[in-house]
């Protein structure tokens, strides 16, 4: 497999400046943090949101925004740019730390994830890495700082002293937690098959396989998209933040930058539900048939992580322009009667084919 | 009755079934995106479960039935617009129709057809609506912006015969004050031969879903005694399979020449009301496309005198069948160009009663659902 | 069988995958968006929109003011003596008619007896904002007659 490596020559002089050690340890980390984030993550989501209304606007036979700039190009510019200036309220009777504490709970915990998100093959030998840091236990990693994510929307929902905030905080905070355990046992079955917690680990098991993990997994694979839409707060399991029937449910009370917070800290969830799940089930960075068809490696990993990415984020609109809502106790009922007992047999299966194969090899 | 619907303020403490700590009380409006208007709906809930909805109206009273008294018959006509302001041709349909009754006119056969496809394309645009909004209160967005491109080439149609989109005031009593315009049956009849494949569409996209059969299965049920006891009319009493439609059982304008079906429902629920609304689309457009066809050449007014006055101490109620129920007038005529006294039946008014009923003991989430297919305009429960 | 079916249907989850054909297909078809205000919507020739006002061919027979269902048209007439013919005749001296409660039903224009009528609403004219409350309020006589239409498919107006 051919391994793309990053242009190290650039940083050459950084390197011998600083020294090996620190440069691998510190320098390079917080760099690519530091890209990753700005230049990565928070263009992509504020042009998810552009994204989202253009293709809702498609799906529903009208134009999105297109006033803005060429194709409304500009118009995240401009929301951000509202957002910023728009009056930061604060209701006198709210928790104030509380209050001013739950966006960033939210937000944070979906950035950090990243690190741990590989978009490219493993450095071999000096070469700079295309992942911030390969933890290797990556996928528990994932998962415990998605739970965290919950902690932002409960405390959101309670602080702002409105009881529509507090049902909407807790209705998602019962939805976000019944849903973490299908994620989880979702994503066992390919730990099976690859052997490893670290997900440049299952990357490279799917390369060695010679074929991505959506093909033996399906079940997972499609267990994993739904608890990752209901980890979320997607239509059609929108309900906390359900326009029609609680204003918007845990984040009414917010305005302003704070709400912009909230707004990222969701588009950012599903961006890292896309980007764990191309991980894990779709070969990351490797093209599809990574062995039948070789041609495909001319085009780098980073632009078919990229590509994987988009194909599941446009599956989150298209369903958001699709499906009704789930009512709240439909939803609980699906996570722990159907999708629980299902990632139970789909992990059962996994192995009992395992061990017939390594019987029989 | 089944339960008697109590004032929860009056009853004594120990009589509660919560601890009145534990229980909740919710305003549910008059300002929220999915109460169709200013109701406000005081809510007793205990998490999300209702334990008691107690509907709260008069944010959109206009004084309407006072100001009936104070203009001529004929001028009375723009103000029966704005009471169901969704479906204004049915409306005036049902005012001429008393008016006509009481002074005595005789509406000509080409009025009465016209008439008949304007009411009927009025169905259509109501049904589109309440699909609409019902939609997206439940979820689903798209099938909004789909009904709202139908709804705009009826409102075009409406707007080529008689000048407005919504409210109407295209009917006048003895007739129609102006004929069809060129073409515009052309147009009508490409608009539904057009309609089906669109409904199939929408139920496409809502009715095998397995998401929205969830949320509409068993909601809202209405035992059809109890919609008898309360006096409901309309695709709520069809949906509990009770079969009774004014245009078959009293027949007016140009409904006993056109054949058409009356869709029933059998379990009273939210789905069977979707159905029964979907499956009226369609006989709408059968009987407009009947009418087209049999459309007579002649007068589109009656030969009557400029000031229509009413007999001395006259009175009469004439109901049709609007898109929500049967919507009726009463008037009272005292010899003067004036009514005495006009009273509104309005639909939503009567079918908002059963509202608290269905929802006792659902969620709040099936509340909605209940509100929407209860299918209520407050113009017409405020007038 | 069909049982089988309804099973095999529920576990492949195709009624969820109708759905989203459906909104597939339609985001190819052509959008029904209009680009206000490049693109403005015609209306039709019997549209009543904002109504305007010939004085000589009105016969003030205050019959359109008696017609108004809210009574916004306010007529002042009276009798004056023309200098050319030497004979009394009516003469307007005020016809105004309050815009903020207008409800455009048309029933003024329905009332009036002249042909061509005197007070007619089909001038396809829907864009009356303004800026100042006080522009609309009494629309009087010289400006029902002078108003500036200001879409460009409105200049050939509809007498």
């Amino acid at each position: 497999m051919i391994a793309l490596t990053a242009p190290l020559a650039l940083f050459d002089p950084l390197r011998h400046a600083v020294g090996d050690d620190l440069f691998y340890w510190a320098v390079s980390p917080a760099i690519k943090i530091l890209v990753l984030v700005f230049l990565g993550i928070l263009p992509v989501i504020t042009y998810l949101v552009l994204a989202e209304r253009k293709i809702l606007g498609f799906i529903q036979a009208r134009v999105g925004p297109n006033r803005v700039g060429p194709w409304g190009l500009l118009q995240p510019i401009a929301d951000v740019m509202k957002l910023l200036v728009k009056e930061d309220t604060l209701p006198i009777q709210a928790v104030k730390w509380a209050f001013i504490l739950a966006p960033c709970l939210v937000v944070a915990p979906a950035l950090i994830i990243f690190a741990v998100i590989p978009m490219g093959p493993r450095a071999a030998g000096g070469k700079l890495a295309w992942y911030v840091t390969d933890v290797n236990t990556g996928v528990l990693v994932v998962l415990a700082l998605a739970t965290i994510g919950v902690y932002g929307l409960i405390i959101g929902g309670w602080s702002s002293n409105n009881k529509f905030s507090l049902m909407g905080g807790l209705r998602s905070a019962a939805q976000m937690i019944s849903y973490e355990v299908p994620q989880g046992l979702a994503l066992v079955g390919p730990l099976m098959l690859a052997g490893t917690l670290s997900l440049v680990g299952i990357v490279e098991a799917q390369a060695k396989a010679g074929w991505w993990y959506l093909f033996p997994q399906l079940v997972a694979f499609f267990i994993y998209l739904v608890a990752g839409v209901a980890e979320s707060n997607r239509n059609p399991f929108d309900l906390p933040e359900a326009e029609s029937e609680l204003v918007a449910g845990f984040h009414t009370e917010y305005s302003g930058m704070r709400f912009a917070l909230f707004f990222l800290g969701e588009y950012a969830n599903m961006i890292v539900i896309s980007a764990v799940a191309t991980t894990v089930f779709l070969g990351g960075w490797l093209p599809p048939f990574p062995h039948l068809l070789p041609f495909l490696h001319v085009v780098p990993g980073i632009i078919w992580f990229f590509l994987k990415v988009v194909v599941f984020l446009f599956a989150y609109i298209w369903f958001r322009g699709t499906f009704p809502r789930y009512r709240f106790d439909q939803l609980m009922d699906l996570g722990w009667k159907w999708m629980i007992p299902l990632a139970l047999l789909n992990i059962f299966a996994t192995g009992l084919i395992k061990l017939l194969l390594a019987h029989h090899p | 009755m089944s339960q008697p619907i109590v004032d929860p303020r009056t009853l004594p403490d120990d009589d509660r079934l919560f601890a009145p700590e534990e229980e909740m009380e919710l305003n549910f409006g008059p300002q929220h995106p999915s109460t169709h208007g200013v109701l406000r709906l005081k809510l007793k809930v205990d998490g999300e479960r209702i334990l008691d909805c107690y509907p709260i109206i008069g944010y959109l009273h206009r004084g309407t039935e006072k100001l009936f008294e104070l203009h001529p018959f004929f001028q009375n006509v723009p103000h029966t617009d704005r009471m169901d302001y969704v479906a204004a041709a049915t409306n005036n349909l049902a005012y001429v129709g008393a008016v006509e009754k009481l002074v005595g006119l005789v509406v000509p056969p080409r009025a009465r057809y016209i008439r008949t496809i304007l009411a009927e394309l009025q169905r259509i645009s109501s049904h589109l609506l309440w699909l609409a909004t019902h939609a997206i209160d439940i979820g689903a967005m798209t099938p909004f912006f789909y009904c709202f491109r139908e709804r705009e080439l009826i409102l075009d149609l409406f707007e080529q015969y008689c000048g407005a989109r919504l409210t109407l005031n295209c009917m006048r009593p003895g007739g129609l004050p102006h004929d069809l315009p060129v073409g515009w049956t052309d147009r009508c009849r490409t608009f539904c031969e057009a309609f089906p494949p669109r409904v199939d569409e929408y139920e496409g996209l809502l009715t095998d879903n397995r998401i929205w059969k969830k949320r509409t299965v068993g909601i809202g049920v209405l035992a059809p005694e109890v919609a008898i006891d309360y006096g409901i009319t309309g695709p709520m009493l069809r949906g509990s399979g009770i079969d009774w439609d004014l245009r078959k059982v009293a027949p007016y304008e140009a409904y006993g020449e056109v054949e058409f079906d009356v869709p029933l429902g059998k379990n009273g629920d939210t789905y069977d009301r979707y159905l029964v609304r979907m499956e009226e689309m369609r006989q709408a457009n059968r009987i407009v496309l009947q009418c087209l066809e049999k459309l007579p050449e002649g007068p589109v007014m009656a030969k009557r005198p400029r000031v229509l006055k009413s007999a001395k101490e006259s009175e009469v109620y004439h109901g049709i069948e609007g898109p929500k129920g049967e919507i009726g007038f009463y008037i009272v005529g005292d010899g003067t160009p004036q009514p005495y006294r006009c009273h509104v039946r309005a639909p939503s008014f009567i079918n908002l009663q059963v509202v608290p009923e269905m929802s006792k003991g659902a969620l709040i989430a099936d509340l909605v659902a209940i509100v929407g297919t209860t299918d209520i305009v407050l113009g017409e429960v405020d007038r | 069988m069909a049982a089988m079916k309804r099973f095999l249907d529920k576990i492949m989850l195709l009624d969820l995958f109708a759905g989203l054909g459906i909104t597939a297909k339609n985001m190819m078809k052509k959008k029904v968006t209009v680009q206000y205000p490049e693109e403005r919507w015609e209306p039709s020739h019997r549209f009543r929109g904002m109504f305007r006002l010939d004085e000589e061919r009105c016969i003030k027979c205050t019959l359109c003011a008696k017609d108004c269902p809210i009574d916004i048209i306010y007529i002042d007439v009276s009798q004056q003596l023309n200098p050319e013919t030497n004979k009394k005749e009516k003469v307007l001296d005020r016809f105004d008619i309050d815009v903020q409660r207008c409800m455009f039903c048309g029933l003024c224009e329905e009332g009036c007896p002249t042909e061509p009528k005197s007070i007619w609403l089909t001038t396809k004219t829907y864009e009356l904002a303004s800026y100042d409350r006080w522009d609309n309020l009494y629309v009087d006589k010289a400006e029902l007659q002078d108003w500036r239409v200001r879409p460009a498919y409105t200049d050939e107006e509809i007498a």
